[in-house]
């Protein structure tokens, strides 16, 4: 048999729980003060604007683009060259003084005749687009976290479910934080990714919450910490495993899935390590602080 | 025997035959193609003279009533689509990626995965009724009946005026107020009227209520979508998306269209035609403005295409409700583009009038969009005519895209673009690559390290893993639900995820060994004890995958689609299916121990 973790393992993980609340309230620290200052990265899909990709048949130089815009009388806008030499990213804003229907009948004045290109992407999205999808990205995790709440507390106890919630919301916190932070930008897909870290979080919180609920009835003891602690070791292996597994796909969709699932790969990857972090660390301390202790054990 | 029932092995075989033979289409390969529907006016060789020898077409091929022209490339079959929309060619044509499925495939409705624009290229919008506009509208109607029914019950105001809000009508003090809003409320039943009351006037304001505007929205929307489904029929794109999103919105999607210049003018355009007399020339119209003298106070200014001014008779002879149909060609004297009009029965009779009385006088014809106005045509109208005539003065382009409008009608509020996304074709065709390529080597990875670390069990795993995989292609194909690439993000998710319900029930396994059991007594338990962590654990990630769905917009739907499939059908093959395989092994012959 090949093993990641010896079966004999017993490691006092609750032992750890104050380095485990420093590191946890150092992240979250850092985190919100992240957003305070720097706030989100927001794409255009939550803001507004253009953003158009061309490819063009010579290699080109920014500036030269940038000069055929300003000749056009576009000043404001953003370039960056994209994976090879020939390919560049415009983003452009809304109120830019071209007439909003002829982006392209703009793009085509300025450089068709001395920079020959094709459109490989141009998005444009409203104002009140933007703000709707904000609006509805929150609701969709407030809906998310509550529905969930309501789940387990119907099939654990309310205890669980506030612990189960507690350490959700420190993964997305620390997610959340590291896209502030990073100034990556934060578009749908990362709100995608933010989502299914949610879903994947719980995942592996729940998996450790069923065997603490099924050592409560056979271990006997009166250590809760034990059970905690037990459970937790009993079910490393496949938590490990399990992110393990998650990890090498998200490195090849970071890898070769190409730039429009790159920030979505990212946000899980990030997720997934402070999940496994968390379902380890914080959902059975939380559990333990919450005090779901040995007393009520005959309730769960 | 296994004891493992009967039917379930049964439901496996039949759940994965029917998967792996609606999956098969996704198989063949696809070609962009330009399909033009055969008719007794066109023959082959017309449409390739159109098409340019230049733009090679690959191959040709006759099916039903169709020519299908392959092209190597999008880039080409974008250029010959371009050549044939502007053509005069009397048939239709339709933009379009060909496979050649098999008929026995067809027959059962096996079709490949419909895959998102971001995927296989086009143009997406999503467009909104212009709220301001259908208030002002309303404030127009408002206007003009509160005026009638005041004039009609006598009620004399001081002053009666409109601004861009309001309807505002102020009388003396003395008159009786109960009356006069019951008179309005009468006569514009859905209004809300404030009353302004001073020492010697009392004020009402006048404003169309909420409900009114959402009504008035709703029903407009309702009309545009009519009119935007028939323009988008005319562009010829396969398989194009027009729906109702919300109370003012519309999505349309163009599969297959890389400049997104054409359809934008086509869609948001509430262009028409509208032909009146020249009544004086410019000279006259500026010598009455500067002697102040209204020699011609029935006259209007407008602009030529050539910026020369000209005058026309404000009284309009006939406008856009007027024309039934119109048509794009060429005048068969000088070859020039030209629009061939059909007007209602009504237009036809004012325009017979019009013209038998007006011989030898000139007549204009006038392009109207949103505020602006301008004579494409003026010519001297030589002898009567009624219901079909044509008109010149555009280009070919100009003249094909009119004639769409104008068949289509005019929009019954004007639309604007709140959003746009164009994918062009070569980046959907690279996006399709790199996702096909991620989830290769994902799933080799993970097969990989199953195998090694869980052996015989392992590879049991990994077949569970592709028969899930196959599962999630089939489902979308029949279905047909959209594939994006976030959508393909959620099955490389799937992928890592499946095994997770594995890797419970393996290290279950293992610990029911160490606790020293029997083989066959473990895979028992294993697989009884991990099942409500596993569902546990597959719900709640359901829960947040739906409350994705509730997000409804396009990236984040697709993503959260297939993982709910996928989680369903994970479920399925990495409990039922692997059970069955495990017991098909292991509870035949009296085995000694497990490949765990």
């Amino acid at each position: 048999m090949f093993k990641l973790i010896s079966s004999s393992l017993n490691y006092n993980f609750l032992g750890q729980k104050k380095i485990a609340i420093v590191i946890s309230a150092f992240l979250i620290i850092v985190s919100l003060a992240s957003f305070m200052t720097k706030g989100l990265n927001w794409g255009i899909d939550f803001s507004s604007g253009y953003i158009v990709q061309l490819k063009f048949e010579k290699e080109v130089n920014i500036s030269e683009i940038r000069s055929a815009f300003e000749e056009n009388g576009i000043t404001d806008s953003v370039m960056q060259s994209f994976g090879s030499n020939n390919e560049i990213i415009i983003k452009l804003k809304e109120e830019s003084n071209f007439n909003k229907d002829s982006v392209n009948i703009f793009l085509v004045d300025a450089l068709s005749e001395t920079h020959p290109f094709e459109i490989l992407k141009l998005e444009f999205v409203g104002a009140q687009i933007g703000d709707e999808l904000r609006e509805k990205g929150e609701w969709a995790m407030l809906v998310a976290l509550l529905s969930i709440l309501v789940y387990i507390g119907f099939r654990f106890e309310l205890l669980f479910g506030v612990g189960a919630i507690i350490a959700l919301i420190h993964d997305v916190i620390i997610t959340l934080g590291f896209f502030s932070l990073f100034q990556i930008e934060f578009d749908l897909s990362v709100l995608s990714a933010i989502l299914a870290v949610i879903g994947y979080s719980l995942n592996d919180t729940i998996v450790v919450y069923d065997r603490i609920r099924e050592n409560i009835n056979i271990v006997k003891t009166d250590s809760y910490e034990y059970i905690l602690n037990i459970s937790i070791n009993q079910t490393l292996t496949r938590t490990l495993i399990t992110s393990l597994t998650t990890m090498f796909v998200l490195i090849s969709l970071y890898v070769l899935g190409g730039s429009a699932v790159e920030y979505f790969a990212l946000a899980m990857m990030i997720g997934i390590l402070v999940g496994t972090y968390s379902s380890i660390f914080v959902a059975s301390t939380s559990l333990y602080f919450l005090g779901a202790n040995a007393e009520h054990r005959k309730d769960l | 025997m296994s004891s493992y029932p009967r039917w379930k092995y049964i439901l496996v075989v039949l759940v994965l035959i029917i998967s792996i033979i609606y999956s098969l289409p996704n198989l063949y390969s696809s070609y962009p193609a330009l399909e033009v529907n055969k008719n007794n006016k066109i023959d082959i060789y017309q449409v390739i003279n159109i098409i340019d020898p230049n733009i090679k077409v690959e191959n040709v091929i006759q099916e039903n009533n169709k020519f299908i022209f392959k092209f190597s490339s999008s880039k080409k079959q974008l250029d010959a689509y371009n050549k044939i929309s502007f053509s005069n060619i009397e048939t239709n044509y339709t933009l379009t990626n060909y496979i050649n499925l098999p008929d026995w495939l067809k027959s059962i409705n096996a079709y490949p995965m419909f895959l998102g624009l971001d995927l296989k290229g086009g143009v997406h919008f999503l467009l909104q009724v212009d709220k301001d506009n259908i208030k002002t509208n309303l404030l127009r109607e408002i206007e003009d009946d509160v005026k009638d029914i005041l004039i009609e019950k006598k009620l004399r105001y001081n002053s009666f005026y409109k601004t861009e809000e309001k309807v505002v009508v102020n009388f003396d003090i003395d008159k009786p107020v109960d009356e006069i809003v019951k008179t309005i409320n009468e006569a514009v039943p859905d209004v809300v009227i404030s009353k302004m009351i001073s020492d010697k006037d009392i004020s009402f304001e006048i404003i169309p209520s909420e409900d009114l505007i959402s009504r008035d929205i709703a029903s407009s929307l309702a009309k545009n979508l009519t009119i935007l489904r028939s323009r988008v029929d005319e562009l010829g794109v396969a398989q194009p998306i027009l729906q109702k999103q919300g109370k003012d919105r519309i999505i349309v999607q163009l599969p297959g269209l890389q400049d997104s210049t054409r359809a934008k003018g086509i869609l948001g355009s509430t262009a028409t035609l509208e032909f009146r007399l020249t009544k004086g020339t410019p000279e006259d119209w500026y010598a009455s403005k500067v002697s102040g003298t209204p020699v011609i106070n029935s006259s209007v200014l407008y602009k030529q295409r050539d910026e020369s001014p000209i005058l026309l008779s404000r009284k309009v002879i006939v406008g856009g409700a007027d024309i039934k149909g119109a048509n794009s060609g060429f005048d068969s004297s000088t070859n020039t583009p030209a629009v061939f009009v059909n007007l209602s029965d009504y237009g036809a009779s004012r325009m017979l009038e019009t013209t038998s009385k007006n011989t030898g006088s000139r007549m204009a014809v006038i392009f109207v969009e949103k505020n602006k106005k301008e004579v494409i045509n003026v010519a001297v109208i030589r002898e009567a005519f009624s219901k079909s005539f044509q008109i010149t003065g555009l280009d070919i382009n100009e003249a094909t895209d009119l004639a769409i409008l104008l068949r289509s009608g005019a929009l019954s509020a004007p639309m604007e673009i709140i959003e746009e996304r164009t994918v062009g074709p070569s980046l959907g065709e690279s996006n399709i690559l790199a996702g096909k390529n991620s989830i290769y080597f994902g799933l080799f990875l993970v097969g990989l390290f199953m195998l090694i670390y869980y052996r015989l069990f392992g590879f049991i795993a990994n077949i569970a893993l592709i028969a899930n995989i196959v599962i999630i292609t089939a489902v979308l194909s029949i279905f047909q639900a959209t594939l994006t690439l976030s959508g393909i993000a959620g099955i490389v998710l799937t992928v890592g995820m499946a095994v997770d319900a594995n890797v419970l029930i393996f290290e279950r396994i293992r610990e029911e060994i160490m606790n020293g059991n029997s083989p066959n007594a473990s895979i028992y338990a294993g697989y009884q004890k991990a099942f409500s962590t596993i569902s546990d654990a597959n719900i709640t990630t359901l829960i947040a995958a739906i409350a994705l769905l509730t997000i409804g917009t396009g990236a984040v739907k697709g993503f959260a689609i297939t993982l709910v499939i996928g989680i369903l059908s994970s479920m399925f093959t990495s409990i039922v299916g692997t059970r069955a395989l495990v017991s098909l092994i292991y509870e035949r012959k009296n085995n000694k121990g497990l490949s765990i």
